[in-house]
């Protein structure tokens, strides 16, 4: 008898929390809806395997969108509501997110992580439903549909290194060797497509793990790599470029090192972060890496607000690089509600339906010339058939433990990947 | 004896019926979308319920047998151009052969033994579709809307109707099946399969056609999954997942035929309030905690569950659902 | 082509060091099993637990190891007392099959409360063991593997000599022989089986410590628990010896097979050779190497 009461009781404890929560934010978010707002979908990985980026993504994404609404007046003098949904680095979870966000009036949507926009573009590309990916690769926008790139993706990380290794850095005579360990997911693969498009172009040899096109790939959560890394390590590699997250980045450069691989060690963006110097350490000296924002405190028009934002709100996140990627991902969406509102009004955007993301997309994405994000990354265009929209990325080197940037904004090129027949096989 | 006994009986299904399908009238899409899969977590779950709560046989591997269904169905509408019921159907068959291949061992073994050769399935079934080129791999592949004979099922409500459709079929088919000599020769296998074999029960022949029919259920689920969905990656198939099916099945009350449909829309009506109330919310209110703590609120929640039925309600919410019948019936006289 | 033996020396002792990795691991589910015959689960989110509370004490605390350590041990037996006594207890003489299910829901717990505590999915320890590498003919080991295999052989000397003559040893195993006779002689079963666990959350915290020394902490070590699972399969799920055997030759798999085979096949191929395994051991010999084939009757 005991049990059965502890029973009814327990459940009718969840049942009661279940039902009185979402009642209580209901009553929070009301009294909003005097004012007339635009909503904004966001997405991140705040949990789970990615959470080490997602989550000072969210930070700054939000942030920046308390600083707009706080003390720029909002766009055009409508507030910005936030739609945050985390999704937990769980791809099952995305569609609903995005139907919710459609359903929510949401004008646009962005996620931080290429997996997660992969799994959300099928749906998003179907109903028109305008996205915006912090971190991309080819396949979210070869060909181009309804999905955004807000920087330079994985493949062109790959080009614009490979581009400066062999202008300043190689010595050697003939094609430097070029070996590429890949994240099991789009962020791996971009860097790999890039690596099988340009290759002859560019004048290396890419060092295949058997067949074209098979790059050495490891795991979001693997424990070892000397065993990939020994292989690599036979076949005399120049460069070995890295396209993954930062967990499985330091664990790579850890074991390099260990093998005492005398190699030029690179990063794409996704693992370039300050996450990455902490779990590596000094085996982190160095290092190249491939960075599409400005590192944190330099001089740039938008560094003092974010700081300030950061140090008051998320002091945890100062000094890491996502939390500039968030904030500047706001800005750009802000930018493109701006843009839409300017040229074609806010009742247009005000239902946040079908129509409204047209006009997102037709009078705001595609109406973007040169906004400079206030000198966060690279400046904002969108050209016709280019779904990215900022499309330069800088060359940065760890020395004596501090990032220092090598080279200015590279422009990567466009990249119609598929012209190639291989691509999305 | 018939399912449906009396006049309530009937009145009762056909009240339901109405109301399942005239849901479309009060939802939105967003919630449509819920329920959409609520429908296709309850194929799956049904199926799961047959080969673990009926035939006793515990399987961990079930997203694995989900993606095999999904992505058969996406390669054969999208490679070879075949119509939706065609993948569909066949989205069944494989799942329920691959199901047969990796249920072998439970010949030998049963118990924890087959619970790890059913995790071992789940790692080697994602491992051949993240690396095989028909799948699309790691970036996944587009997969088009489910369509029948020219209609295609692309807004909210018409997706409703295929997938409660089905669902409702199969459930229809879980509830009759196990009322035959095969539903009754599983269970004399989950009860004492050493037993059942003395009986004359046919264990090999009975384990591995358990094994199909849960499969292939799985399949049909990952089929419509695929075509509901349109975009798939190896990623929307996790061994958080395959845990999850088992949690449904033990909230709802194993071997019983309405126990799925209850620890489904337990499970997934908790999940969606969850994740799209209670943590946005939490994670505002409570800023003392380190933020992104909110995110544990969902496995904690899962995993408590869980526990406490095993515990306090072993025979899961069906049985409570029987309890609340009886004293309906025996009112105002309760013993 | 030349058969490339520094290769093959390189591949040879990183398998025998991650192999001891799951061995440690497998040795935590051993005990248990040994002891009550209950498979858990949850033993890699158990692992996890125990490396994120290691870093609390170590890296936020900013305890020195010679007390975080042993903080980090009692953490363990409490943890290990606290899920046997109020998830396991109620559910003695219960079916298989709920035993298992218990533990996955113990396991989705965790990793809810892990989030809850620690949001931050990934994070170093500060260094325990020396970064020089060793050096063997061509090949590197690096020192923290050297760390885990002596660790690992030293728990596995530890528990066979506990099992063979510590009266709780023989307590626990006669337990798991037959609960009923041994309530029967006197012998508090409840204690042998909250002992067993609060042995294996310690084992398991040992493991944790070293391999998230090893890398970094993260959700990873989740996955390696499930692959310590072709261990336990490999050596037989009641046997330590078969721990420490089937160990190394799983990681010796994993690293040949990735080694050799990659090139050949898919990648990631090392990832999936344990499952591979696990399957061909359930189909050719099901009671693994070394463990106690039981014999069922009606």
């Amino acid at each position: 008898m005991k049990i059965k009461k502890l029973l009814i009781s327990s459940i009718v404890c969840i049942v009661l929390i279940i039902t009185t929560l979402p009642l209580m934010t209901a009553c929070g978010g009301g009294a909003d809806k005097e004012g007339k707002t635009i909503k904004l979908g966001i997405t991140t990985p705040s949990t789970g395997k990615a959470a080490e980026k997602g989550r000072p993504m969210e930070h700054g994404q939000k942030d920046a969108i308390a600083y707009v609404n706080a003390e720029l007046g909002g766009v055009e003098g409508y507030k910005i509501e936030i739609v945050w949904r985390d999704n937990g680095y769980d791809a099952a979870q995305m569609s609903n997110i995005v139907r919710n966000f459609m359903d929510e009036g949401c004008v646009m949507f962005s996620t931080s992580s290429s997996a997660m926009m992969t799994a959300a573009m099928g749906l998003a590309n179907q109903y028109g439903f305008p996205g915006l990916a912090a971190f991309s690769s080819p396949n979210l926008y070869r060909p181009p549909q309804h999905i955004y790139g807000q920087l330079p993706d994985y493949g062109d990380d790959f080009l614009a290194f490979m581009n400066y290794y062999l202008d300043e850095v190689w010595q050697g005579s003939g094609k430097p060797k070029v070996a590429i360990h890949a994240l099991n997911n789009s962020t791996g693969k971009g860097a790999i497509d890039a690596a099988r498009a340009f290759a002859d172009e560019m004048g290396i040899t890419i060092l295949w793990d058997g067949a074209e096109g098979k790059a050495f790939e490891h795991k979001a959560d693997t424990i070892s790599e000397m065993e990939s890394l020994t292989r690599i390590k036979a076949l005399n590699p120049d460069v070995l470029y890295i396209s993954s997250t930062p967990a499985p980045t330091a664990l790579i450069i850890k074991n390099a090192r260990e093998l005492g691989m005398n190699v030029a060690i690179a990063s794409g963006h996704a693992g370039f972060t300050s996450k990455l110097f902490e779990l590596a350490g000094a085996d982190s000296e160095g290092v190249y890496g491939v960075f599409p924002t400005v590192s944190w405190g330099d001089d740039v028009p938008g560094m003092d607000k974010l700081m300030e934002y950061c140090g008051a709100n998320h002091p945890e996140d100062a000094g890491n690089g996502d939390y500039i990627t968030g904030w500047a991902q706001s800005l750009i969406m802000i930018k493109i509600v701006e843009t839409a509102i300017k040229n074609a009004g806010y009742d247009a955007l005000a239902a946040g339906d079908a129509n409204a993301w047209a006009v997102i997309e037709n009078e705001g994405i595609k109406k973007l010339v040169n906004y400079l994000v206030e000198g966060l990354h690279g400046p904002v265009s969108y050209s016709v058939g280019d779904n990215r929209l900022s499309k330069s990325v800088r060359v940065f080197q760890v020395v004596n433990g501090k990032v220092e940037a090598l080279t200015d904004w590279i422009n990567a090129p466009v990249v119609k990947y598929e012209d190639f027949e291989w691509f999305g096989q | 004896m018939a399912i449906l006994r009396t006049r309530t009986h009937w009145g009762l299904l056909i009240a339901i019926l109405v109301i399942l399908f005239t849901t479309p009238l009060y939802l939105g899409n967003y919630w449509l979308g819920v329920f959409n899969f609520i429908g296709i977590t309850l194929i799956a779950a049904t199926g799961l319920n047959i080969l673990t709560g009926y035939c006793g046989q515990l399987s961990i591997g079930h997203a694995g047998f989900i993606a095999v269904g999904a992505y058969t169905s996406a390669i054969l509408t999208t490679r070879f151009e075949m119509p939706f019921l065609v993948g569909l159907l066949c989205a069944g068959l494989m799942a329920g052969i691959i199901g047969i291949i990796f249920g072998l061992p439970s010949i030998r073994v049963k118990g924890f033994y087959l619970a790890i050769t059913t995790i071992a399935a789940q790692f080697i079934i994602m491992w051949v579709i993240n690396q095989w080129g028909w799948t699309g791999g790691q970036l996944g592949m587009t997969v088009p809307f489910a369509s029948i004979g020219g209609y295609v099922f692309r807004s909210g409500p018409s997706q409703f109707y295929l997938i409660i459709g089905i669902t409702v079929l199969c459930v229809f088919f879980a509830k009759n099946l196990v009322r035959t000599k095969v539903g009754r020769a599983f269970i004399a296998i989950r009860d004492n399969d050493l037993a059942a074999e003395v009986m004359g029960v046919n264990l090999t022949y009975y384990k591995l056609l358990a094994f199909f029919i849960g499969c292939f259920f799985a399949g049909i689920a990952g089929s419509l999954f695929a075509h509901w969905n349109i975009t798939l990656t190896p990623e929307q198939f996790s061994f958080t997942d395959s845990i999850l099916y088992v949690g449904i099945i033990i909230i709802g009350g194993l071997g019983t035929s309405v126990g799925p449909i209850f620890g489904v829309l337990f499970i997934r009506l908790l999940k969606e309030i969850l994740t799209i109330n209670v943590v946005p919310f939490l994670e505002d209110k409570l800023t003392m905690f380190p933020s992104g703590f909110a995110s544990g609120v969902t496995p904690m929640m899962f995993g408590l569950v869980i526990v406490l039925f095993l515990i306090l309600e072993p025979r899961g919410l069906a049985h409570r659902w029987n309890l609340f019948k009886a004293s309906y019936r025996l009112w105002p006289f309760s013993y | 082509m030349d058969f490339n033996w520094g290769e093959f020396l390189q591949f040879t002792i990183t398998g025998l060091s991650v192999g001891m990795v799951y061995a440690l691991i497998a040795l935590g589910f051993a005990l248990i099993w040994k002891a009550s015959s209950v498979a858990n689960l949850a033993l890699g989110q158990i692992v996890l637990i125990s490396s994120w509370f290691t870093y609390s004490m170590l890296a936020q605390a900013g305890l020195p190891a010679y007390i975080g350590l042993p903080i980090v041990a009692i953490f363990a037996l409490f943890l290990g007392w606290v899920i046997e006594r109020f998830a396991l207890r109620p559910l003695i003489a219960q079916p298989i099959l709920s035993l298992i299910a218990v533990t996955l829901g113990i396991g989705y717990f965790l990793e809810g409360l892990i989030t809850f505590i620690w949001p931050l999915s990934t994070a170093a320890l500060p260094d325990l063991f020396p970064k020089e590498v060793i050096h063997i003919g061509s090949a590197v080991i690096s020192q923290e593997y050297v760390w885990v295999i002596g660790i690992c052989l030293l728990v596995f000397l530890a528990l066979t000599m506990f099992f063979r003559y510590h009266r709780m040893g023989i307590a626990m195993r006669a337990t798991a022989d037959d609960q009923m006779a041994v309530q029967a002689c006197g012998i508090p079963v409840t204690r042998v089986f909250s002992t067993s666990w609060m042995f294996a959350c310690v084992v398991a915290a040992i493991g944790g410590v070293l391999i998230s020394s090893i890398g970094s902490i993260s959700h990873g070590l989740v996955e390696t628990g499930l692959k310590a699972f072709s261990v336990v399969i490999l050596g037989g799920l009641d046997s330590f010896i078969g721990a420490i055997v089937a160990g190394p030759i799983i990681g010796l798999a994993e690293t040949y097979g990735g080694g050799y085979l990659t090139e050949h096949l898919w990648a990631g191929v090392r990832d999936v050779i344990p499952f591979v395994i696990i399957i061909i051991v359930m189909v050719i010999k099901p009671y693994g190497l070394f463990g106690e084939e039981r014999i069922e009757r009606i």
